[in-house]
């Protein structure tokens, strides 16, 4: 409280008094009225007023003006949000539509892959690892005319071969196909005309558990059975541990094509 | 009366004119315009006791405006401008309210 005291019981500058003090005992000069320099002062004074209410004002109508502003740019970013949003969602649902698409072209391309793989195969196109067995057959006793193995005896066991299923057939490495014929060319068979010799060795692709004893139910099979118990050649058929690989035929010509009814969408 | 028409030519000059203060010391004139308030009200009530003095006004209008304004620089150099400027004008009001009370009391001898 003694600040608070002290502030009010000199709220007028002592020096007055003081001044008033002195001049009283020196002499009764001219007192209390205002000269020319309290006026100046007093000038000054009104300016500085004026001029303090001026500034107030003025940084007043610029921070009005600075709050419009920034109102403004809050408007104008929210509507520039708003429309990247917009793009954005846009944007996704266009990424999903692309995804999905690109997924169905995976899915056709893969159903394509696995035709053509399996096409293949059947055709004699592409080379063939799979279970299966192998069949050796050999001629019988040379001093025998009539056990020469012919291209009919062949035929006949592929015939009875693929008539139980078998998949895939090669003779000494010449793969069959559609168009393969087995035919006795001079003194030898030839197979895709190319000429092969005894002993002959055909691998099959197939059910190895099946595919043995349906063959010796064949026709073809009875009659390989007859041709060794008559005339003594040689008719092997073994079930292989290990998978059987075949080659692809040697070559394969175009001879028909057609364009598919439904439309293809090219990529 | 002299003095009444100085200080209404003066705030009419400060409107006309607009002078423009310089950026720096802005933050300054507010506090400046209070000290200057409280010399002038000290001066008045000196005038209606009788003991009025030119220089002392101008001392005390003059080192009021000066020490105002330093003490709030020094305050914002420190950090703590902000709270010198509260309590200048706290001290400086306190004084105008009673140089007022006192003037009241000499016009209405009250």
């Amino acid at each position: 409280m003694g600040l608070l005291n002290y502030l009010t019981a000199t709220s007028m500058d002592e020096d007055y008094e003081h001044v008033s003090r002195v001049r009283s005992t020196r002499s009764g000069a001219s007192m209390g009225t205002p000269g020319r320099v309290a006026v100046v002062v007093l000038a000054a004074f009104g300016v500085l007023v004026a001029t303090a209410g001026l500034q107030t004002a003025r940084s007043a109508d610029i921070t009005a003006n600075s709050h419009d502003e920034l109102v403004k740019q809050v408007i104008t970013r929210k509507a520039q949000l708003s429309d990247r949003r917009d793009l954005v969602d846009s944007l996704e649902s266009e990424v999903r539509t692309l995804r999905s698409v690109q997924i169905d072209a995976a899915v056709a391309d893969r159903a394509v892959q696995s035709r053509l793989a399996s096409l293949g195969v059947e055709a004699g196109a592409l080379p063939t690892v799979g279970p299966g067995i192998t069949i050796e057959v050999d001629n019988g006793p040379a001093s025998d005319d009539k056990a020469e193995i012919l291209d009919v005896d062949l035929q006949r066991m592929v015939n009875g071969l693929w008539e139980v299923g078998a998949e895939a057939i090669s003779i000494n490495g010449q793969r069959l196909t559609a168009l393969t014929a087995v035919r006795t060319a001079g003194s030898s068979v030839t197979v895709n005309l190319q000429r092969i010799s005894p002993p002959y060795t055909l691998s099959v692709i197939g059910d190895p558990g099946t595919l043995p004893s349906d063959f010796i139910d064949t026709p073809g099979g009875q009659w390989w059975l007859d041709l060794r118990s008559l005339y003594g050649v040689r008719f092997e058929i073994n079930v292989p541990d290990e998978r059987v690989t075949l080659p692809a035929a040697a070559r394969l010509v175009l001879r028909y094509a057609h364009i598919p009814d439904e439309e293809v969408t090219p990529r | 009366m002299i003095a009444v028409l100085g200080l209404v030519l003066g705030v009419l000059l400060g409107l006309v004119l607009q002078p423009d203060v310089p950026i720096g010391l802005q933050p300054y004139l507010p506090i400046a315009v209070v000290a200057a308030l409280d010399a002038v009200f000290g001066a008045l009530r000196a005038f209606l006791d009788g003991i009025f003095d030119d220089k002392v006004f101008v001392v005390s209008f003059v080192s009021n405006v000066l020490i105002a304004a330093l003490i709030v620089y020094l305050g914002d150099q420190l950090g703590v401008g902000g709270q010198l400027t509260t309590g200048v004008i706290v001290v400086l009001g306190i004084r105008i309210f009673s140089n007022v009370a006192a003037i009241r009391r000499h016009l209405f001898h009250a």
